[in-house]
C-alpha cells in the first residue's frame, strides 16, 4: 500500500506545483461561482454552463479591450464554508475583476461581503431577493428580476386571467428565496381581492408532505388555486404528493420551478402547474434571442438548456464584459460606474437595463404552463404593481 | 528522538504534501492564507476539546457540534448590532433586542450557555457506557440541529444567518488555541485527567479505589463542551454566513476525523492530525477542480475531494488504528528531553 500512496502524493505535489504559476497577465480574468453539487445544483450547473459558452463567444469574437477573458471556476458545493473560502481565493489569489455566480439568496450572502470588502462587484445571475442589494450595498448587483416582481405577476395572472378567487399557499421556512416569494405573493394577491384560505410550512428536504396535504384537504372550502413557493430540489416531490394525493386544483410556483427535476420527478402529476421564471427555453416558441442561444448551447453540450438559468448564467457574463467594454477599463470601480448605467442591453432572458440607484434590472417575467410534462408560454410580460421589498 | 513511524519514505511523502500546501497558499494570496491560518487555529480548538473528552474519558461523544452551534449562534446573536438585529431578527425578545457584546463577552457568554445545557444534557449521559453514549450523543445533536431550525424568532430558523460580523483575527484565534492546548495539556497530566484515563482503562478498578467515574466525566464533559463552543463563536465570526447545517454530520465527521487521524488522546496528535486532514482537503479541493500535467490534461471531477478524503480516512484506520501520533505524548516529552538536554546541565528530568 505504502508502495502505492508515494506517487501519488508525488504525483498530487507535481500536478499542483506545475499549475500554480500558471496566470499571465495577458487575459482579463472573471471570478465564476456556482454550486456544481449538492442541493443547487440543478439551477447552478446549467448557469455555468451558459457562463462557459458566453466566454467562448465573446473571445472567439476578439475578447474585450484587445484581451481575452478567462473565467475562473470554482465549486461552492452549496456549502457556506466552501464559498467563503473560494471568494477569498478568488479576490486574493486570482485577483478576478468581477465576481458572477449564484442563483440562490443565502449562498450569494455567503460570497458578496468578502467580494464587496475587496472593492470587486458581484452580479448574481439568478439570486432573486430585492433584499440583497440591502445587504451588501453598492458591489451586488442582480442580473435577474427580483421575487417581489415575479410573485406579482403570478398573483396577477392567478386572479385576473385564471379568476381564482382563493388560494392556499404552502412555503418552505428553510430558504430565504422562498420566505420572501411567498409573502409577496400573498401580499399582491390580497392587495387583488384575493383570499387565502390556509397558509402553511414546511422544511427545505422534508420527504413527507402528508399533513400539509390532510390539512388541506380539511378545509371546508376547496381552495381555486395553490401557490406553492418551493426551491429545485424539494419541487417535483410536492407535486407528485399533492397530485398522489386528489389535489387537482392549479398549482402556482417561482422560478424554484424551473428546473428538469420537476418533470422528471412528478410525472404524471406534473400537469396544470404555472410557473413564473426569466424566459422560456423552447427551440420553437421562444424568442430570437432565445433561440439562438438554444442552437449554440446545443452544439456546445449536446443536450438542450435545462432552464432558464442557463440564459441567466449566459447573460451575466455578457453583461459584465460590455460594463468592462463600456468603462474602457478593468479598474473594479470603473466596471461598477459601467455597470449601473447598463441601458437596454439585449439578452436571452430578456433586455437588461439599471434604473440610477437600483441594482435590479426591470425584466418582464414569462409565465409558464406544464401541462402533461410540456412547458409552453402562458404569458410573457411586467406586472401591473410590484410590492415594496 | 522516537519518531511516530518507521519509513523514510513516510516522511518524504509528508515533506512533499506540506511543500504542495505551501505552494498552494503562497500562491492563494494572502486572504487565501489568512483564512488557512484561521481554520488550523479554530480546528485546533475543536480538536484538543474533542480530544479532551474522547479521549481520555473513554467515551465516544458524537454530539459535540451541538455544543459548537450554541456558541456560534449565542455568540453571533449578541455581536450582532442594533440595526441588523432589528432587519435580520425582528422577533427577538426585547431584552436580547437591545443587547450588543463585544467578541470576547459574547462569546465567554456562549460558551456558558453550552456548559450549562451540558450539565443538564451529561447527567443522565454520564452514567452510559460505550456505544450508548455515542448514541445518544449523536441524538443531543439531532435535538440540537431540530431546535436551531425551528427557533425562527432567535435563530432564523433553517435560514442562513448572516450578516456576522468578521470578529475573529489570526491573532485572538491562536491565542485561543494555545489555551485549549495548553488547557488540555496541564489536565492530561493532572491527577484529575490520570485518574480518568485510569477509569477509561479500567472502570471497575478505578471504582473500587473510589474514583467517582460518573462525577469526572461530567466535569470532562462540561470543559469540553466549554471549548467547542468556544471554537464555535471562533467559527461564526470567521464565516460569518451560516445555517443550523452548518452544525450537522458533516461537521461532525470533519472533527473526528481530525482528532482520531492524529490520534486519540493524544494532544500533538490532535495538532498533527488537523494539519494533515486541512493540508490533504486542501490539496484535493485545488486538483478536483482539474489540472494539467505536461501534456496529460485531467478535466474537474467535482466531488471527488471528499471521496478521496473519506478513502484516506479508512485507509489510515486500517494501517495505523490508533491515530498517527499514537495515544502517547512521547514525542512531546522527548522533544522536551531533547531541548532540554540542548540547554544544558539543567535540562529538566521528564
Amino acid at each position: 500500500m505504502r508502495k502505492i500512496m508515494i506517487p501519488l502524493i508525488a504525483l498530487a505535489v507535481a500536478a499542483v506545483l506545475s499549475s500554480c504559476g500558471k496566470g499571465g497577465g495577458s487575459t482579463i480574468k472573471i471570478g465564476v461561482l456556482y454550486n456544481l453539487t449538492g442541493a443547487q445544483a440543478s439551477l447552478d450547473g446549467p448557469s455555468a454552463n451558459g457562463a462557459k459558452l458566453a466566454a467562448k463567444e465573446i473571445n472567439a469574437a476578439g475578447g474585450v479591450l484587445g484581451k481575452k477573458i478567462q473565467l475562473v471556476s470554482y465549486d461552492g458545493k452549496s456549502d457556506a464554508e466552501t464559498i467563503g473560502k473560494a471568494a477569498a481565493k478568488l479576490v486574493d489569489s486570482d485577483k478576478v475583476v468581477a465576481m458572477l455566480g449564484f442563483s440562490d439568496t443565502d449562498m450569494v450572502m455567503a460570497a458578496a461581503p468578502i467580494a464587496a470588502k475587496a472593492g470587486i462587484m458581484f452580479v448574481t445571475s439568478g439570486a432573486t431577493s430585492p433584499k440583497l442589494p440591502g445587504q451588501v450595498p453598492d458591489y451586488l448587483f442582480l442580473a435577474c428580476f427580483g421575487d417581489n416582481v415575479q410573485a406579482a405577476a403570478a398573483a396577477e395572472y392567478a386572479y385576473g386571467e385564471l379568476k381564482g378567487k382563493t388560494a392556499y399557499i404552502l412555503i418552505d421556512k428553510g430558504m430565504e428565496y422562498t420566505m420572501l416569494l411567498g409573502k409577496y405573493f400573498k401580499e399582491r394577491y390580497t392587495e387583488l381581492g384575493g383570499k387565502v384560505v390556509l397558509e402553511d410550512f414546511y422544511q427545505t428536504g422534508d420527504k413527507d408532505y402528508s399533513a400539509q396535504i390532510t390539512k388541506l384537504k380539511a378545509q371546508k372550502k376547496a381552495p381555486d388555486l395553490l401557490f406553492i413557493s418551493s426551491g429545485p430540489d424539494d419541487v417535483g416531490t410536492i407535486v407528485k404528493q399533492f397530485r398522489d394525493g386528489g389535489v387537482k386544483q392549479p398549482i402556482f410556483g417561482g422560478d424554484g420551478y424551473d428546473t428538469p427535476l420537476l418533470v422528471q420527478v412528478a410525472g404524471a402529476g406534473a400537469n396544470d402547474i404555472y410557473f413564473t421564471t426569466h424566459s422560456l427555453m423552447d427551440a420553437a416558441a421562444g424568442s430570437d434571442a432565445a433561440k439562438k442561444f438554444i442552437a449554440a448551447y446545443q452544439a456546445e453540450y449536446k443536450a438542450a438548456p435545462e432552464n432558464a438559468f442557463a440564459g441567466l448564467g449566459y447573460d451575466t457574463v455578457k453583461l459584465i464584459v460590455d460594463s468592462i467594454a463600456r468603462a474602457k477599463s478593468t479598474d473594479p470601480k470603473a466596471i461598477r460606474e459601467a455597470l449601473q448605467t447598463t441601458s437596454a442591453l439585449p439578452g436571452v432572458t430578456g433586455s437588461i437595463t439599471f434604473q440610477p440607484g437600483n441594482p435590479i434590472p426591470q425584466k418582464g417575467v414569462a409565465l409558464i404552463k406544464v401541462e402533461d410534462g410540456k412547458l409552453s408560454l402562458a404569458s410573457e410580460k411586467a406586472p401591473e404593481k410590484v410590492p415594496a421589498p | 528522538m522516537k519518531f511516530p513511524a518507521k519509513g523514510k519514505l513516510v516522511y518524504a511523502a509528508a515533506g512533499a504534501a506540506l511543500l504542495a500546501f505551501a505552494a498552494l497558499v503562497v500562491a492563494g494570496g494572502s486572504g487565501y492564507a489568512e483564512r488557512i491560518f484561521i481554520g488550523l487555529a479554530i480546528s485546533i480548538v475543536l480538536a484538543e476539546a474533542l480530544n479532551l473528552f474522547n479521549g481520555f474519558t473513554g467515551l465516544f461523544s458524537l454530539g459535540h457540534v451541538g455544543f459548537m452551534a450554541i456558541g456560534a449562534y449565542a455568540s453571533a446573536i449578541l455581536t450582532l448590532p442594533l440595526q441588523a438585529k432589528a432587519s435580520n431578527l425582528p422577533d427577538l425578545p426585547a431584552w436580547l433586542a437591545q443587547v450588543q457584546l463585544p467578541f470576547l463577552p459574547a462569546a465567554l457568554v456562549g460558551a456558558l450557555v453550552a456548559t450549562l445545557v451540558a450539565a443538564l444534557v451529561g447527567v443522565p449521559l454520564m452514567r452510559l457506557t460505550g456505544p450508548y453514549v455515542s448514541v445518544a450523543t449523536m441524538g443531543f445533536l439531532v435535538i440540537t440541529q431540530v431546535v436551531l431550525a425551528n427557533w425562527d424568532s432567535m435563530t432564523r430558523g433553517a435560514r442562513t444567518f448572516a450578516g456576522v460580523q468578521s470578529l475573529t483575527t489570526p491573532v485572538n484565534a491562536w491565542i485561543w488555541a494555545a489555551v485549549a492546548v495548553y488547557l488540555v495539556l496541564r489536565i492530561k497530566n493532572s491527577s484529575f485527567g490520570r485518574s480518568m484515563r485510569a477509569s477509561r482503562d479500567n472502570e471497575i478498578a478505578a471504582e473500587s479505589i473510589g474514583t467517582n467515574v460518573v462525577g469526572q466525566r461530567l466535569i470532562a464533559f462540561c470543559m469540553s463542551a466549554f471549548l467547542t463552543a468556544i471554537g464555535g463563536a471562533l467559527w461564526a465570526h470567521f464565516i460569518c454566513a451560516f445555517s443550523p447545517k452548518s452544525f450537522y454530520f458533516s461537521q461532525t465527521f470533519s472533527v473526528i476525523t481530525m482528532v482520531v487521524v492524529g490520534g486519540l488522546g493524544s494532544i500533538l496528535g490532535s495538532v498533527v492530525g488537523v494539519l494533515f486532514v486541512t493540508v490533504l482537503s486542501e490539496i484535493l479541493r485545488y486538483l478536483e477542480g482539474g489540472f494539467s500535467l505536461g501534456p496529460l490534461a485531467v478535466p474537474p471531477v467535482y466531488g471527488a475531494s471528499q471521496v478521496i478524503m473519506a478513502i484516506v480516512l479508512v485507509l489510515v484506520i486500517v494501517y495505523r488504528p490508533t491515530g498517527i501520533m499514537g495515544e502517547s505524548d512521547s514525542g512531546l516529552a522527548s522533544l522536551g528531553k531533547a531541548l532540554g538536554r540542548r540547554m544544558g546541565a539543567g535540562g529538566a528530568n521528564k
